[in-house]
């Protein structure tokens, strides 16, 4: 019978329950879409790796041969080694000017290898004697390619038409990006292909040695060790790089965003059910409060008190249930799409949604725990009570004087209503504060996804306008004379300015600390590539010394004037060291800066350069993308409006799952105004009739309702402000990386549209609210005994 | 006749900040088996405390009271809510029903936990709401929704009812068959009725009236012949 009760007191009170079960259902469909695609990703990337093999060791060199691979084999800790060709090719699309590449990898024949294999997705099989790859299905469906089809290709300076024999993927290119500089993959201007070691020596020379070398450890050894044995072996091949499985950059992608993605699904969750806690207990124990008789009488037959406590923890067990439900089958649901679109980032082959109970069970587990601690501690009091005393009405909360009555200015200027408002406040001290902190919870979550659709746009902004303003990013082959490959792009047509860059990828190293990076030398007229201070002032690298990027700096704990180490395979095993300039904050990437002519000392290689920036007419563009497409001494050709347009497109997608969360902020802010004002309401209800009786307007009444709330919610925005920053500095901690710094740049925009946000749902339910009132007879809220 | 209630030197008070309020003074008091018994007095004479005494809905600060031989004085909670399960059946003034209970539904709720209640649909029928069962509290008049809470409390099949001020919200017509339930309840079942009120014209039907003042037992009268409730009048 108290069961039915229970429901009917439910559906009486629906709206805010509902609000509730929302917000607690909203907490639980983060959290189990979010941990359901990070395991559909976790499980894909261990199946995907552990089939197919992931090499414990990565090194790049200039050129190695086989028997010395052989010999390297031997080293201690070895299990494994194997070479590659790894050549970055361009890809000439007839009628488009941007410029795709194709990166070449070979790849054993039979699939012999031991460490790293390539899943045949679909076609035919590769033959060592026809120029035919295997090409990762994202490219081919990104620009409209199909098995049978031909790739034209520049190989060195000829054209080449590649067959597309069929579909592969790689476990090393489950995140396909052309370098580490790069923000996202771009299927359309970036593919992998793989060719046997034939091919690969057909098309672009017998004598081309194998450049990338993959390794295995041997169980005990771990890479460190091998580390010290390889380096100094490799330098004679020209080192370029050495680095473990964790730094190979698609590996740490997908780490990061599986352990981002785990830490956003456990934290994110928490602080919605414990807003939907919050507000179950405040209900509770109104409804507990207004009941007090009904228990009195319940006690007075004989129910016991845990019977009652048990009627009343029911409230929160079926709110907790049914938001636990609601929630996690949705987020089950929803984990189905979100799963889709990491498929479009990731290129994992089985990467799909699965129906798994498990996080439907912690949900459920989770939520009713929630609710049921929030009911143990809003029916724990009124449990307290002896029948009798429950069978009396409560003790009126006295009404006193309050400290703020002592700012008259202030308390003056209130009318009455502002005055019986401001006193509610601390007579609710509880409910006041939980409102105050509901708030600014809300406001912070909206700013924080202003915020971060600002950022973004912020960071890109400024690289491409400030830092970066060239038109078009040649990247050299090989590194040529600095000032014959710059007076010959100066000739071209319509060219209003080149700058040549060399840079150089180094080791950095300060006592134990070390960072891979590359040092980029800049001329000393540079206007093409600027860097700012921590005041936006421009700076010019020093004709003695480095400028490293905030994040470079944090990493190696350099200040200005500390010593740093540097090694480069440019070196030939040689050591320079250089005292540190300045240090700069930069959004993207870890840099390190110096001047090109003293950098070209160090390097001792003559006057080289290794890119060059261009700025020309808009019509001249074309022109020399056409002429520079095809030409073996350019590596790559950038163009940087083409860059821009890739990038608002992924902001597109990216955005839509901000302001999604903004939603879900609205939504819950609503739902904390909104029940507390049902709370508030119906406990005044005779005070505000009464003032009804007397001759007050339906505003004029719920002005001492809302009052309560605009000055609970000021303050609430006033602290929201400083809260937001502290959470993107956390946030900013928590997600920064090597490739690029989250700027604590506060613009006011994002509070604004925070602003606006709060106010908008602190207005929709106040007029839910003023609804009610207008409904409430005056005469039965009058009788009414409570 | 068998004693059911015992009480020697019942004392009550209740602080309220730094006043101590002396609600029960030393009452000493005895309630037979099967007999009507009405307690008179003013407001704040202490006789819903005495009731709640009697009831186990509150404990005594000191003195000492006995169900049958079963010492309530000291009893915990638990005992208490045995006690109030299983020995007694509470009307009260304002009927405190459930008000999203219907009245089935109300004299059933407390049908659910005594040891051998009687049945809440016949109950109902006895007070005259056999039409009425589905209705809520809301849709039922003052008269019918006190006998609702009768039946609720006879429902149960207690040891003896407590009743405080069944009729004070009541129009005359309407009490007079409230009161007719009570007696009958009396009569019928042989049970105790223990009615406290301030209206002196109830006493006529009581076996035994009991006055008090100021948290005092003032004085007992026996009544040799009780009136029937349809010959009492106030």
């Amino acid at each position: 019978m108290l069961w039915r009760k229970l429901m009917r007191d439910v559906l009486e009170n629906k709206a805010a329950y509902l609000a509730c079960l929302v917000v607690i259902s909203i907490g639980l469909m983060v959290y189990t879409s979010l941990n359901l695609t990070a395991d559909n990703l976790w499980q894909a990337k261990e199946n995907f790796y552990r089939e197919y093999g992931f090499p414990d060791g990565f090194a790049t060199v200039q050129g190695i041969s086989d028997a010395e691979i052989r010999r390297l084999t031997a080293l201690p800790g070895v299990a494994r080694m194997e070479g590659r060709i790894v050549q970055d090719v361009r890809v000439i699309f007839p009628g488009r000017e941007e410029s795709a590449f194709l990166r070449l990898v070979t790849v054993g024949l039979g699939q012999e290898t031991q460490i790293s294999k390539v899943k045949h997705l679909a076609g035919l099989p590769l033959d060592p004697h026809r120029p035919g790859v295997w090409v990762d299905p994202q490219f081919l469906a990104a620009n409209e390619l199909e098995i049978g089809g031909e790739i034209p290709v520049i190989i060195g300076g000829r054209k080449v038409f590649l067959e597309i024999r069929g579909q592969a993927q790689s476990p090393e290119y489950v995140y396909p990006m052309r370098t580490a500089q790069d923000l996202f993959p771009d299927p359309r201007s970036f593919g992998i292909a793989y060719l046997p070691l034939t091919v690969m020596r057909s098309l672009a020379g017998e004598s081309v040695q194998f450049n990338q070398l993959i390794f295995q450890l041997e169980p005990a050894f771990s890479y460190q060790d091998v580390e010290s044995l390889l380096e100094p072996r490799l330098e004679r091949f020209g080192l370029v790089a050495l680095y473990p499985a964790k730094d190979q950059v698609s590996n740490f992608i997908l780490n990061q965003e599986l352990s981002s993605t785990e830490a956003t699904a456990n934290v994110m969750p928490l602080l919605f059910l414990a807003v939907g806690a919050v507000i179950l207990y405040i209900l509770l124990k109104r409804i507990i409060e207004q009941q007090r008789g009904q228990i009195g009488t319940l006690r007075s037959f004989g129910y016991g008190s845990r019977e009652i406590q048990a009627h009343y923890l029911s409230y929160p067990l079926i709110i907790g249930l049914a938001g636990g439900l609601l929630g996690s089958l949705s987020g089950l649901w929803l984990s189905f799409p979100m799963t889709a679109m990491y498929q479009a980032f990731f290129h994992l082959p089985e990467l799909r949604g699965r129906v798994t109970f498990d996080y439907v069970l912690f949900a459920l587990l989770l939520s009713v725990g929630f609710a049921l601690l929030a009911g143990y501690f809003g029916s724990r009091q009124a449990m307290r009570l002896s029948p009798a005393e429950a069978m009396r009405p409560p003790a009126p909360l006295s009404g006193r004087h309050i400290q703020l009555e002592r700012w008259n200015w202030f308390w003056h200027s209130l009318t009455v209503q502002g005055k019986m408002a401001t006193r509610n406040l601390f007579r609710h001290r509880q409910r006041s504060l939980f409102t105050f902190v509901g708030i600014m919870f809300c406001f912070s979550m909206i700013a924080v996804t202003g915020y971060f659709n600002n950022i973004i746009s912020v960071m890109i902004f400024e690289q491409m306008t400030k830092v970066q303003t060239h038109d078009i990013k040649i990247n050299f082959a090989a590194p040529l004379a600095a000032e014959s490959a710059r007076r010959e792009l100066l000739n071209l047509p319509g060219i209003k300015r080149v700058e040549v860059m060399l840079e150089a990828p180094a080791t950095l190293k300060h006592g134990w600390r070390e960072r891979d990076t590359v040092i980029i030398g800049l001329g000393r007229d540079a206007e093409l590539f600027n860097l700012f201070d921590q005041d936006g002032r421009r700076v010019l690298p020093p004709e003695g010394g480095l400028i490293l990027s905030s994040q470079l700096a944090e990493a190696l704990e350099a200040k200005e004037g500390t010593i740093i180490t540097l090694e480069s395979a440019l070196l030939r095993g040689d050591t320079v060291s250089l005292p540190v300039h300045s240090i700069i904050p930069q959004y993207m990437g870890i840099n390190a800066y110096m001047d090109k002519d003293a950098l070209n000392r160090v390097l001792r290689q003559g006057e080289l350069a290794t890119s060059a920036l261009l700025v020309a007419e808009e019509e001249a563009l074309p022109l020399i993308t056409e002429k520079y497409r095809e030409a073996s001494q350019v590596a790559t050709l950038e163009n940087r409006q083409q860059l821009l347009d890739n990038f608002n497109e992924m902001m597109a997608t990216y955005g839509f799952t901000v302001w999604i969360l903004a939603v879900f902020a609205f939504i819950t802010g609503f739902a904390v105004i909104y029940s507390f004002s049902i709370v508030a309401l119906a406990e005044r209800k005779r005070e505000l009739a009464s003032l009804r009786v007397l001759g007050m307007t339906t505003g004029e009444v719920s002005q001492i309702l809302t009052f309560e709330q605009w000055l609970l919610a000021l303050a609430a925005i006033l602290a929201g402000i400083p809260f937001t920053m502290y959470l993107i500095g956390l946030m900013a901690q928590a997600m920064g990386s090597d490739l690029f710094t989250l700027p604590l740049i506060f613009e006011p925009n994002s509070f604004i549209i925070a602003f606006v946000g709060t106010v908008c749902f602190i207005l929709l339910a106040q007029w839910t609210l003023l609804r009610q009132i207008r409904r409430f007879s005056l005469v039965e809220a009058l009788k009414e005994r409570d | 006749m068998e004693v059911i209630l015992t009480g020697r030197k019942l004392c009550k008070w209740y602080q309220l900040g730094e006043v101590r309020v002396q609600a029960l003074r030393d009452v000493d008091i005895e309630i037979f088996q099967g007999e009507l018994v009405v307690v008179l007095g003013p407001s704040g004479s202490g006789k819903s405390t005495l009731l709640n005494m009697l009831g186990g809905m509150d404990k005594v600060s000191s003195g000492e009271l006995f169900y049958r031989q079963q010492p309530l004085h000291g009893m915990n909670e638990k005992g208490l809510t045995r006690y109030r399960r299983e020995a007694v059946g509470f009307i009260f003034q304002f009927y405190n029903l459930m008000p999203n209970l219907t009245a089935w539904e109300n004299v059933h709720l407390s049908t659910e936990i005594a040891a051998k209640p009687l049945s809440a649909k016949e109950v109902l029928i006895d007070v005259g709401l056999g039409e009425r069962l589905e209705h809520f509290p809301a849709q039922l008049s003052g008269g019918e929704q006190q006998r609702v809470a009768v039946a609720r409390a006879v429902a149960k099949n207690p040891e003896f009812l407590l009743c405080d001020e069944p009729t004070g919200a009541l129009d005359f017509e309407t009490g007079i068959q409230v009161l007719k339930l009570l007696r009958k309840f009396s009569r019928e079942h042989k049970r105790t009725v223990v009615l406290i009120t301030h209206n002196a014209g109830i006493a006529d039907m009581a076996d035994r009236v009991f006055y008090m003042r100021d948290g005092r037992l003032d004085r007992t009268r026996n009544n040799e012949n009780p009136l029937a409730p349809e010959e009492v009048s106030w």
